[in-house]
């Protein structure tokens, strides 16, 4: 995936994370079993996570990965 | 409210090889003037035997203990984004490893036989070119990491 591409992929985590008791970047990493600075990076929309991240991180929200992830592009 | 964030695994094995290399170039820059009082050797000739201090860069094997957990041996540290990291550098590690070598090679070859008029390739230049091409390798991949890392750093707040 592309930068510009990668851009287009919109998430919530980090609204996720203050709607469940402010859950630090460092948690969430730990829960999901990922580096503090890949959260950091999704956040910012700097990387797209694998599927098998973004149900995990899908999971620890218990939320629909769509309600996560959001791909804006055409 | 920000904080620090702790080196992940891969930036500290990057920035622990830079540090290998910069202690080794160092070292070098001192043993030439070493050699030239030790051995009354020129500065020119000293720099050859100078290049054994090179042999610090060894400490780069250790480096990969970065990228293990104490506690559970062998399982390895990175997530998906840290192996993707760790391989796009990797290669860029190789083209750039591979463009050294190869041009070192013809161009040693090259200024052998066409300038200097001799018909072989001193055994020597061997281990200094594999050598060398290790180094740009590890420095290129070591840089490789910590400008991925930086790249996608986003706002590190809580």
């Amino acid at each position: 995936m592309t930068p510009s591409e990668s851009a287009q992929l919109k998430n919530r985590i980090r609204r996720l994370r203050f709607e469940h008791g402010e859950m630090t970047q460092q948690e969430l990493a730990d829960r999901v079993g990922a580096a503090r600075q890949t959260i950091i990076a999704l956040e910012a929309g700097k990387y797209a996570p694998s599927l098998l991240l973004a149900f995990r991180l899908a999971r620890v929200f218990g939320v629909k990965t769509e309600d996560v992830f959001q791909w804006e592009g055409e | 409210m920000k904080d620090s964030i702790p080196l992940a695994p891969l930036q500290r094995l990057a920035w622990f090889n830079l540090i290998v290399f910069a202690v080794a170039g160092a070292l070098y820059l001192m043993a030439i003037p070493f050699f030239e009082w030790r051995l009354h050797m020129t500065l020119a000739r000293a720099a050859l035997p100078s290049l054994g201090v090179f042999g610090v860069c060894g400490l780069w094997g250790l480096g990969n203990y970065f990228l293990y957990d104490r506690k559970r041996r062998a399982k390895v540290k990175l997530d998906e984004r840290e192996e993707l990291i760790y391989q796009r550098a990797g290669m860029i590690g190789v083209v750039l490893f591979w463009e050294v070598f190869v041009a070192l090679c013809m161009g040693v070859w090259a200024y052998l036989s066409y300038i200097r008029h001799q018909a072989t390739v001193p055994v020597g230049f061997l281990p200094f070119l594999v050598m060398l091409g290790f180094i740009v390798f590890m420095v290129t991949q070591s840089i490789a990491i910590l400008v991925q890392y930086k790249r996608s750093a986003g706002d590190d707040t809580l």
